[in-house]
């Protein structure tokens, strides 16, 4: 199979979309401006010139527009930069993409994609370092995707851009140069699949973007302590695949989350929430969750890769529970 | 305007009038709750600008929404029901006041939200310009909406996207001498005015007398056909003359249940609101229109009349007769399924 870059198997899915649909249109962002995949970024602009609009700085305006376009059948990719940026945007997110369908009691539908770029990115200081998963997870009626690797990066934004709901793509700054191996041609991932990125017995580590990464990682640290850990990739956060997440439980008994967001109400809460609920009796050590630490993220270097959740400290707590 | 178009518009008109008279009826009644918006006294402005709409054209309401959506062509039984909160109303009871809309008449989603319906129009300008459907949005908004960054954005993008979309606002907001005497204003603008941002972002922008029928359909006619032409923004800032009704936090129906024919009988208008009946309420000024330019006779604004209390009468009690959704119902339509 051949190895791909993240934002160039990005860029393959929107022009895959762009040239199937021709009711997709592209706010030209930083979605385009990653690097990679300029074959695709180069027809998007020649042969989808029509559907291509160049955005001033009015993420809240544009985030409303994608939505009632999207109510008459538009289906507008709006990538909005630095996730920090969509909180201009929120109200129009919330409360009327997030609303239409619910609020029409099934009669319209509002598909935008509204794209962005979260978490510690390396100098994003306090403004521009957002994780805003967890925030979005109390809004009803939006799909979240956070995907961890190129394929899943495709095939997600696939789906993202065919959905009837408007949908918030996550990705990582760190994931966009990174490459891995990508299937030939059209596919789509289902959102509410999780994937087991590897299979273990000991202890299940659940995490959603670059956290997959960290995750992974540490696994092999903690193979070499004969430590097997099981890494639950979520790749959608809405809809929430719970079984993947209770059946690994079940295989393992112990449950680390690593997440970006402050622990407080987080991805990682609400993951050990469901299972305290539904497989507590699943657990033979209280589960541990892995969080940015609750502060804002600051400029400094030292200070930045101290506050997030990295490959050392989730180990340290698989670890910890299987002592 | 031929007879034909007044005699359409007029019957709009009245029909509006009588169904915020049962909304307040309801609240009085304390059918339903919280706080809510009336068009009367605005009528004149959004049964005029609906009559040079088509089946492709969207248009986006506010909180002040039950006129446009009635102008528009609703069935007042499912809006009224709405009101409600019922089952049969338009958005199932999960709308209410706040949110009366109906995808089927091209008024897809009512944002409740100030100025959240201004980018909304310029979406459906956006959809209409991929589609290359001919339609144009239309946003019918107030004054207030000025305050909001969003509003800005939406002018500046809709000029340099060129977006077909009609942005209407109707200024309602009261003068200084209201003001002082205590009334809400609807608006906290240095000028009390909204038409010189869209001009210096140089959109085409137009002022009308929003209680006068004839001139806002004359303009907004000829706006509309401009818009589809060429395919850009147009901004019209429709000045109306508030509804005394409006001044404070909750309508009251301080100038009674509307009588036609103070029409042609002004033996009945004195008191604080004689001004109101004799110049400004846009029923009884264009019922005056319709009878002096021999559209219609008095006994043709009665037959009017008579034909909109019917019809809202029968909306009356199919909105007390329609049940509530079932709590049952509450978890449908949150995400919507398939491709």
């Amino acid at each position: 199979m051949r190895t791909i870059s993240y934002a160039e198997a990005l860029a393959e899915a929107v022009c895959e979309c762009m040239a199937e649909d021709s009711k997709v249109a592209l706010v030209w962002g930083s979605l385009m401006g990653v690097g990679g995949g300029n074959e695709h970024v180069n027809r998007i602009k020649t042969e989808f010139a029509d559907r291509i609009f160049h955005p001033p700085i009015s993420e809240a305006a544009i985030a409303a527009i994608a939505t009632g376009a999207a109510m008459d059948g538009v289906r507008m990719i709006f990538p909005m930069g630095t996730a920090s940026f969509m909180f201009r945007a929120w109200d129009q997110i919330v409360h009327e993409a997030g609303a239409a369908h619910y609020m029409s009691n099934g009669r319209v539908t509002a598909p935008v994609v509204f794209h962005v770029v979260h978490g510690l990115r390396g100098g994003g200081s306090v403004q521009h370092s957002q994780s805003p998963q967890a925030m979005l997870w109390n809004a009803p009626g939006i799909e979240i995707a956070l995907p961890s690797c190129p394929a899943d990066a495709k095939g997600l934004m696939r789906t993202a851009i065919r959905s009837k709901n408007p949908t918030v793509f996550i990705d990582h700054q760190k994931l966009n140069r990174r490459t891995g191996e990508v299937p030939e041609g059209p596919y789509d991932i289902p959102f509410g699949v999780a994937d087991i990125k590897r299979e273990g017995g000991d202890v299940t580590i659940v995490a959603a973007s670059l956290q997959v990464v960290h995750a992974l990682e540490a696994a092999e640290a903690l193979a070499g302590e004969g430590i097997e850990a099981e890494i639950v990739d979520l790749r959608s956060l809405v809809p929430l695949d719970e079984d993947a997440v209770l059946k690994s439980v079940e295989k393992t008994g112990r449950l680390v989350v690593a997440d970006e967001c402050p622990p407080r109400c987080s991805v990682a809460s609400e993951v050990i929430s469901v299972v305290a609920e539904k497989g507590m009796d699943l657990l033979k050590a209280p589960p541990r969750r892995v969080n940015r630490l609750p502060v804002h993220v600051p400029s400094n270097k030292d200070l930045e890769d101290f506050i997030g959740p990295s490959p050392d400290r989730i180990a340290e707590a698989a670890r910890a529970l299987c002592r | 305007m031929s007879d034909k178009r007044s005699l359409d518009i007029f019957g709009r008109m009245i029909l509006i009038r009588r169904f915020e008279e049962a909304v307040y009826d309801f609240h009085q009644q304390k059918l339903f709750g919280g706080h809510y918006h009336l068009y009367i006294g605005q009528e004149a402005t959004g049964a005029a600008v609906m009559a040079s709409l088509g089946p492709d054209d969207r248009i986006f309401s506010t909180h002040r929404n039950h006129g446009h959506l009635i102008a528009r062509g609703a069935d007042p039984k499912a809006a009224l029901a709405e009101i409600l909160s019922r089952a049969d109303g338009t958005n199932g009871g999960r709308g209410g006041t706040f949110h009366l809309s109906d995808p089927s008449l091209g008024m897809p989603h009512t944002s409740a939200l100030v100025g959240g319906a201004v980018p909304l129009a310029a979406g459906a300008g956006f959809a209409a310009k991929i589609a290359k459907s001919g339609g144009i949005g239309v946003s019918m908004f107030g004054d207030g909406c000025f305050e909001e960054g969003v509003v800005y954005e939406t002018l500046n993008l809709a000029r340099l996207w060129k977006l077909p979309v009609i942005f209407v606002c109707e200024n309602n907001t009261p003068g200084a001498v209201l003001k002082s005497a205590g009334g809400n204003n609807t608006s906290n603008l240095p000028e009390g005015r909204v038409i010189a941002t869209p001009q210096a972002l140089g959109i085409k922008s137009h002022e009308v007398d929003g209680g006068d029928v004839q001139a806002v359909d004359a303009l907004f006619s000829d706006c509309a056909e401009r818009c589809r032409k060429t395919g850009e923004p147009i901004f019209i800032e429709a000045l109306s003359e508030r509804w005394p009704g409006n001044y404070y936090s909750y309508p009251d129906m301080v100038t009674g249940k509307t009588d036609v024919s103070m029409a042609w009988d002004d033996s009945g208008m004195s008191g604080d609101h004689e001004a109101w009946f004799r110049e400004h309420d846009p029923v009884l000024r264009f019922a005056r229109t319709l009878i002096a330019d021999g559209a219609a006779t008095a006994d043709d604004v009665v037959a009017m009349d008579r034909r909109a209390t019917e019809s809202i009468d029968a909306a009356r009690e199919f909105a007390l007769a329609s049940k509530p959704p079932g709590t049952q119902t509450v978890h449908a339509h949150v995400l919507a399924g398939g491709m």
